[in-house]
């Protein structure tokens, strides 16, 4: 039993570690400036799929923690994205019997939607509270970018931490057939 | 196993979605007191920032220079090119260097004749860039240069040497916060050279800001030098800031002076706090003799 807490705990740390290293990464000042085309937002991107793969990973409470701290490094409007991706991420938990048992392509057409979803919350509520916001094709060509990105998240976070989605038969519950 | 799971979730679930609608509603009510109080929300910011960043340094230099290494290394076969041309084109300059030289020559004796001093309140500080935005919808770079020890202060000028990059935005004690001026948020009163017309240069995120109310766009020309007006009193007027160009969507726009793909050092211009006239103007006349009689009156009094 403390062996599987520490598991998941080590887990958590992971995830957290692994968006410092995406933030960080944004930060570099390599080409500071306008650029053509705005990159995917990986670390949604992350939170969105390790939720799917396994919630206990990501609390609601660490979600949050790190999405303010994003938002203030990254100079977004604090706190609105971040209410936005917990209920994004609630949502993915409540439904997560049908995303265990959904094939990949279904679940990627789910989370597409609901990152869909909370960018267009987010822009919304932006416009009703004034908030100058970037141009609408920036911010679809983004989008678009985001959701293609999304199986190479998937296989990245199995690749390197195998991370996969719990399924029926597994008895110990960290993906591994025992 | 699964029953006994369900009958604990049965008392979790309420209490939990309980605690996730708290944890939305305070994360919605700090973006509604950032949209409130900006300002010291952006304070608070900064603060973070200035406290996080400059002490990711250690990491972030190596990196970013390993990787500045690559780029220089795929650009060697541009370089065969690149050299003749520079050749060329120093063979130019050194005709226009001659001329510079005797311009500067005249200018410094004509300055001396005329007894003109120079505004000595217009010193640099020079500063490394630190990081970026990381957001690719905000033009905003890092300086470790800050309020506590480089005296840094909101609102002033940053150029990179060749030309106006952005204006301080943002002060923390080790950094400070450098909006570009192709930021969506920024607004810069310019004069366009030679026709005298004033503008507001206005960022879009693009790499061309525009140009806007113009009085008479029929006057500007593609190639015209830009240079700020100082309306307004928080820049200092005729920096150079880039020169006019007709855009594909037919608006007038401007290429930066400044190279924005190599922005590494900065120089803040320290501006002196602009003198605001707050005595309307006196009646001009003789000069009254003062009424000696009153005063003594009213010390009495």
């Amino acid at each position: 039993m403390a062996d599987r807490t520490s598991h998941i705990w080590s887990y958590r740390a992971t995830f957290v570690f692994l968006v410092a290293v995406v933030v960080f990464v944004q930060l570099l000042p390599l080409r500071p400036g306008p650029r053509g085309i705005p990159g995917p937002d990986v670390i949604i991107l992350i939170a969105f799929s390790w939720i799917v793969m396994r919630p206990d990973f990501v609390p609601v409470a660490l979600l949050a923690g790190v999405f303010l701290l994003a938002d203030l490094l990254l100079m977004r409007p604090p706190g609105l994205w971040t209410a936005l991706v917990v209920l994004g991420g609630e949502f993915l938990r409540s439904r997560q019997a049908q995303m265990r048992a959904a094939s990949f392509v279904v679940e990627w057409a789910i989370v597409g939607l609901l990152i869909c979803a909370v960018t267009v919350a987010y822009a919304l509520i932006l416009m009703v509270f004034g908030v100058p916001q970037p141009s609408l094709g920036l911010t679809i060509l983004r989008l678009l970018f985001t959701i293609l990105c999304y199986p190479l998240v998937v296989i990245l976070a199995g690749r390197a931490f195998g991370l996969r989605k719990v399924r029926a038969g597994d008895q110990d519950g960290f993906g591994q057939r025992s | 196993m699964a029953r006994q799971s369900g009958n604990q979730e049965d008392f979790v679930r309420p209490i939990r979605r309980l605690a996730v609608g708290c944890l939305v509603l305070v994360l919605i009510a700090i973006f509604i007191l950032w949209r409130i109080d900006s300002p010291r929300a952006e304070r608070l910011r900064a603060q973070l920032v200035d406290r996080v960043v400059p002490s990711m340094d250690w990491a972030m230099v190596p990196v970013t220079e390993t990787v500045n290494l690559l780029r220089g290394f795929q650009s060697y076969a541009a370089l065969q090119r690149q050299n003749r041309e520079l050749r060329d084109e120093l063979q130019r300059m050194k005709a226009w260097k001659e001329a510079a030289l005797q311009l500067g020559q005249e200018n410094a004796k004509l300055l001396d004749l005329n007894n003109v001093r120079l505004d000595p309140a217009l010193t640099v500080v020079t500063g490394q860039v630190l990081a970026d935005s990381g957001s690719p919808f905000r033009q905003s770079v890092l300086l470790n240069v800050g309020g506590a020890r480089d005296g840094i202060k909101d609102g002033w000028a940053v150029t990179d040497g060749l030309g106006l990059v952005g204006r301080i935005s943002g002060v923390g004690k080790r950094s400070s916060r450098v909006l570009m001026l192709t930021d969506s948020a920024s607004r810069v009163p310019v004069t366009i050279q030679p026709s005298g017309q004033r503008a507001v240069l206005s960022g879009d995120n693009s790499a061309l800001p525009i140009l806007e109310f113009i009085e008479a766009p029929e006057e500007v020309r593609p190639g015209d030098r830009v240079v700020s007006s100082g309306d307004g009193g928080v820049f200092p007027a005729g920096l150079l800031v880039g020169g006019v160009v007709l855009a594909r969507d037919g608006r007038l726009r401007l290429r930066l002076a400044a190279d924005y793909e190599r922005l590494e050092f900065l120089r803040v211009l320290r501006s002196p706090p602009a003198e605001s006239i707050n005595a309307p103007a006196g009646l001009i006349g003789p000069v009254q003799p003062v009424p000696v009689e009153t005063a003594e009156e009213a010390t009495d009094g």
